[in-house]
């Protein structure tokens, strides 16, 4: 049974294979980084250090091909996170949950993002990252700060999650993985 | 793209990339953003843009940016022939694209990676763009990369490194110990790097690096390069700290034993070049580059005849054994090797094998080109001056390269150095104007012709038998050009004038040539009959004779500045054109200043060498004359404190007043007035950390009764670096005499700390004094240059009676040479008759200089000297003719106040 099961799934794969981009952003410290770990190996590493630029990973999941371009979070590389974002299937902003302080600054840049003409129509995932901390804030509270109802002309979600936890990791998977061809030519 | 490289393959060029587009190439970067990677398609982009780089193509910035983020695509790919074009491409980019530190996490991460290639190469780009805020982050990756294995990972980890010691030094000197380590890596390249790294972590501190070299010659590093690399640390130790030790001195020997070529030569190398060496060692050191000169490896063979090239400069004679072997060398089919051989053999030629070496060369100068004929030519000037006897020889040699094919270049080179010798070598002039009339029968061309009748024109009549050139000459007036027949005119009318038998055979000849076709050539032509029908041999004189005294360059400038001025109250005065010669090739000292240039005297030799003080940065030997009495006259007239004064008569040399490497640098200019003196101080401020104010020179006179205290302008504020001036005025009688005294002298001013990093002044302040040299006033201060046409005659014309004659001698003098020169720079005035020129090593000489008073009263100098028996001193018999025998005394008193 599983293994008919196996061949099935190796023949899928061979006809359906597909690939798909990814672009994370958000500010430092939010897990990017580690949020691309966990999805490439499911490994969590406790001291991951800060991102001077990007780093690229590949990572294939059933049939789906993911490339991350995981992107440093210090304002110095902000202006370049657009260059990374152009073409690709979805950008997932990661945002720290329970830094509240930083909502507005997070805000301020998803927007500045979003709001150039080349990146029109890509859709953005929003990952509150680190739930396991006490105090995070929620996904409805998530979507008030970051006032993303009021982004239009993409499609937008948002899911609360944990990188150190692996909390709807695999939710936020799928979303993805649902989005592989969808804007790419 | 298939078809287009096609296309290009059956064009005549073969070269793929020859016509190449940089806006094409351009578009062609979004390969790098296609999805899949095509490998072979990105390759071939890459490789584009690094051919359009490497061709000097430039990019801006954005276009850099884009290129580059666009590559940095790229990392995703395994293609590891790809990841290593798009590591060289990231690497050109990086130091022109902004925001290159987007790859710095990426290349760390390629630090520790399994591939050793992209370990090495990310090296070479984080070098580039590591800033003293990254390095600390990503030092580790550093240290375990030079203590790699891999010899190609250590090796970029060390090289990189040394270009980091620049950026921030003080975290390379921590690597010292991985360094230590990467020395004993077993491959030869990494060890000359570690070396070198290590070398320049303890570079400052010379105990430090002694240790280190003396440990490593115990340890013998098996490396060549890092030997060589040894050997020159050595060199620098002796050098520097002058050690005792000799273990330093005993290494570099012990390497002229080594195998490898490479050490012994570098071994043999250092040793050419101490200061000093015993003959031991040089002999053991030409014997190993007497070898290489036999090697059949060209490199080998070039490398060793240049070292001795050098060595025969500073020690002739310890080359004298490799005369063989370099005589050999003369036909090697490397002409570089052969052109270092030759200039080699002439410089520690001796008098008998001069000859024979002369006709060797003469043998193969058809095979060589005519850059290299140049060095030849100049090779045999300077032999002239060393053996003037040879000069038949070097004539005749001469002169075959200048019959020879050549270039224009090459010929006038070759007339130069013939006119060098004649020069030089009095008895020359007969045999060389020969073969220059043989010369000019079938001369191409007409600058060389025109210059070699005037040549002749020149010294013909005075040879023993002048009629033998006249056919020459009037070949040339029906065979020539108009140019050339012009000159030779005057050429002819120079005969008729210097050589009286000739007279009438030359008017007949004149005759002839007014009906010629060109205008000048009749001018010149009906001019030269009327004076000599007329018989006016005094303005014949004038117009044959007499050269412009001046460099007409200089005369141009000036009449252009008399023109622009505007002011035509006074007639132009050709005394006040600078007489500096710019490019004058002086046959006497050879080294292209003339030795009556005043203003680039050595006083002002040793002003241009302290780039920081006054005008000297814009006061060298080229635009002299910038300095010269007109640019000083406007910039002083502006000044309103000296408007009264009347015009400028005079300005000196500059004269320094300190050392120059002293914390203030002082030098100052006289400007003599009728009434007034003009002291210009040129101050440098060369400490950065100070500030000063109220910069004033105090003058204390020896005599303070000869003149008065006018004014003095002080310098408000002195920066650091920026030169200014400050000025003191006085004023003296004529009547009375002119203020011969000497100044003490001292800089006062205000200090002020300056805080180098925030540029802060440290107010109030203290008032400070630094005391500068002495200052003088002499007779040639108020004397200037003259220029009469005829010296001999117009001395004949002065009387006898008023004339003073004076002996005395120059106590050190050991040369004619030497002391032609003092007598000039003692009075300042112009030498006349080409008197200055001295041959070369005699015992006697006649000197005769012209100048003028202030008041423009002419004074003729006739100096007659002699070296005395010992040789160390020269006797001088001075006679002084002018209409003012208070004026001869004036003159004298430059000789006897000394």
């Amino acid at each position: 049974m599983n293994f008919f099961e196996s061949i099935i799934n190796f023949f899928k794969s061979l006809f359906w294979k597909q690939e798909m981009e990814l672009t994370l952003v958000g500010l430092q410290g939010s897990g990017k980084t580690t949020l691309v770990n966990v999805i490439s190996n499911g490994g969590f590493i406790e001291d991951t250090i800060p991102t001077i630029g990007f780093n690229m990973k590949k990572v294939t999941k059933g049939n789906v091909t993911i490339k991350l371009w995981d992107i440093g979070g210090q304002p110095r590389f902000r202006s370049m996170w657009e260059r990374y974002c152009r073409g690709v299937n979805a950008i997932v902003f990661v945002v720290d949950s329970a830094d509240r302080e930083k909502f507005e600054q997070s805000k301020q840049a998803l927007q500045d993002l979003i709001n150039k003409p080349p990146l029109a129509k890509i859709p953005l995932l929003v990952v509150a990252n680190k739930n396991d901390l006490p105090n995070s804030a929620g996904v409805d509270e998530m979507i008030q700060n970051l006032d993303l109802r009021g982004i239009v002309g993409r499609e937008v979600c948002c899911y609360s999650i944990s990188a150190k936890n692996s909390v709807n990791i695999d939710i936020t998977l799928d979303w993805l993985i649902k989005h592989s061809s969808s804007v790419k030519n | 793209m298939a078809s287009r490289v096609q296309k290009k393959d059956d064009d005549e060029s073969d070269f793929l990339f020859e016509n190449l587009d940089k806006g094409q190439v351009i578009q062609e970067k979004r390969a790098f953003n296609e999805s899949p990677i095509h490998p072979r398609k990105c390759s071939l982009v890459i490789s584009q843009f690094l051919y359009l780089l490497s061709r000097g193509d430039s990019f801006t910035k954005t276009e850099a940016t884009d290129i580059f983020f666009a590559a940095t695509k790229l990392f995703q790919s395994k293609d590891i022939p790809l990841r290593r074009l798009m590591y060289l491409l990231l690497k050109e980019l990086s130091t022109i694209s902004q925001d290159a530190i987007i790859v710095i996490s990426s290349l760390t991460k390629d630090m520790s990676h399994k591939i050793e290639l992209y370990r090495a190469n990310a090296i070479r780009i984080l070098c580039k763009i590591t800033d003293s805020s990254i390095l600390p982050q990503i030092e580790r990756y550093f240290k375990q990369s030079i203590v790699e294995k891999d010899p190609h990972v250590s090796s970029a980890a060390l090289v990189s490194s040394i270009h980091l010691l620049k950026v921030c030094p003080e975290i390379v000197k921590r690597w010292a110990n991985e360094v230590q380590e990467a020395i004993s890596n077993k491959s030869n390249m990494v060890q000359y790097h570690a070396l070198a790294l290590l070398h320049r972590i303890k570079q400052h501190d010379r105990l430090a690096v002694s240790k280190l070299v003396s440990n490593l010659i115990k340890n013998s590093l098996r490396s060549p390069y890092a030997q060589s690399y040894l050997i020159r640390c050595c060199v620098e130790v002796i050098e520097e700290t002058n050690t005792e030790d000799r273990i330093f001195r005993e290494y570099i020997e012990s390497c002229l034993r080594s195998k490898n070529e490479m050490v012994a030569y570098e071994a043999a190398r250092s040793i050419c070049t101490f200061k000093n060496v015993s003959n031991k060692e040089i002999n053991s050191a030409v014997g190993v580059l007497q070898n290489f000169l036999n090697s059949t490896k060209p490199t080998l063979r070039f490398a060793a005849v240049r070292t001795l090239n050098k060595l025969a400069q500073t020690n002739p004679t310890a080359v004298i054994p490799c005369n063989l072997d370099m005589e050999n060398l003369i036909t090697d089919t490397n002409r570089s090797i052969a052109t270092l051989a030759i200039t080699t053999l002439l410089k520690v030629g001796n008098e008998s094998n001069v000859e024979r070496l002369i006709k060797q060369i003469a043998n193969f100068l058809g095979d060589i080109n005519d850059e290299f004929k140049i060095v030849v030519v100049d090779a045999i000037t300077s032999l002239s001056q060393k053996f003037p006897k040879k000069y038949k020889h070097l004539i005749i040699f001469l002169n075959k390269i200048l019959r020879d094919e050549g270039t224009l270049q090459l010929k006038q080179a070759t007339l130069d150095a013939i006119l060098t010798v004649v020069n030089n070598i009095p008895e020359s002039k007969e045999i060389a104007l020969t073969e220059l009339c043989d010369y000019i029968e079938d001369c191409d061309f007409p600058d060389l012709s025109v210059q070699i009748l005037h040549l002749i024109g020149q010294e013909g009549p005075l040879t023993s038998s002048p009629a033998q050139y006249m056919r020459y000459i009037y070949n040339r007036v029906l065979l020539d050009g108009g140019i050339i027949r012009a000159a030779a005119v005057t050429s002819i009318a120079k005969f008729g004038l210097l050589y009286e038998p000739m007279k009438e055979k030359v008017v007949i000849l004149l005759q002839r040539c007014l009906l010629d076709e060109d205008d000048e050539v009749r001018d010149r032509a009906t001019l030269y009959l009327k004076l000599f029908k007329e018989n006016d041999v005094r303005y014949l004189n004038k117009v044959l004779m007499d050269d412009v005294p001046v460099p007409l360059n200089n005369l141009q400038k000036s009449l252009e500045l008399y023109l622009h001025q505007g002011d035509f109250s006074e007639p132009f005065d050709i005394a006040s054109v600078s007489t500096v010669v710019e490019t004058y090739q002086s046959p006497l000292l050879g080294d292209g200043k003339s030795p009556f240039s005043t203003g680039a005297s050595k006083k002002g030799d040793s002003v241009t060498g302290t780039p920081k003080s006054n005008n000297a940065s814009n006061n060298n030997n080229n635009n002299e004359e910038s300095s010269g009495p007109e640019s000083f006259a406007t910039k002083l007239s502006q000044i309103p404190q000296f408007s009264t004064f009347g015009k400028l008569l005079k300005s000196s040399e500059y004269i320094e007043l300190t050392e120059t490497e002293t914390e203030y640098v002082v030098n100052c200019v006289k400007h003599i007035y009728r009434e007034h003196i003009v002291f210009q101080f040129n101050c440098t401020n060369t400490l950065n950390e100070q500030q000063l104010s109220n910069v004033s020179v105090k003058m204390v006179p020896s005599d303070p009764k000869l003149l008065k205290y006018e004014c003095s302008i002080p310098i408000d504020v002195l920066p650091y670096g920026e030169p200014q001036q400050c000025y003191v005025a006085i004023r003296y009688i004529p009547a009375n005499g002119y203020p011969l005294c000497s100044f003490s002298n001292a800089l006062k001013f205000k200090v002020k700390e300056v805080d180098p990093s925030t540029g802060e002044l440290d107010e109030p302040g203290y008032d400070d004094q630094y005391s500068l040299e002495r200052l003088e006033i002499v007779p040639k201060d108020f004397l200037n240059r003259a220029f009469v046409g005829n010296f001999s005659e117009e001395w004949k014309k002065m009387s006898e009676d008023t004339q003073l004659v004076q002996t005395f001698s120059l106590v050190g003098v050991k040369s004619i040479d030497e002391a032609v020169k003092q007598i000039i720079k003692t009075l300042g005035m112009a030498p006349a008759e080409k008197s200055e020129v001295v041959t070369p090593k005699s015992a006697k000489h006649i000197l005769y200089l012209t100048g003028k008073s202030l008041n423009n009263q002419l004074i003729y100098v006739r100096a007659r000297m002699k070296l005395d028996q010992s040789q160390t001193n020269t006797d001088v018999e001075l006679t002084i003719k002018s209409d003012d025998e208070s004026l001869n005394d004036f003159v004298i008193s430059a000789f006897i106040e000394k």
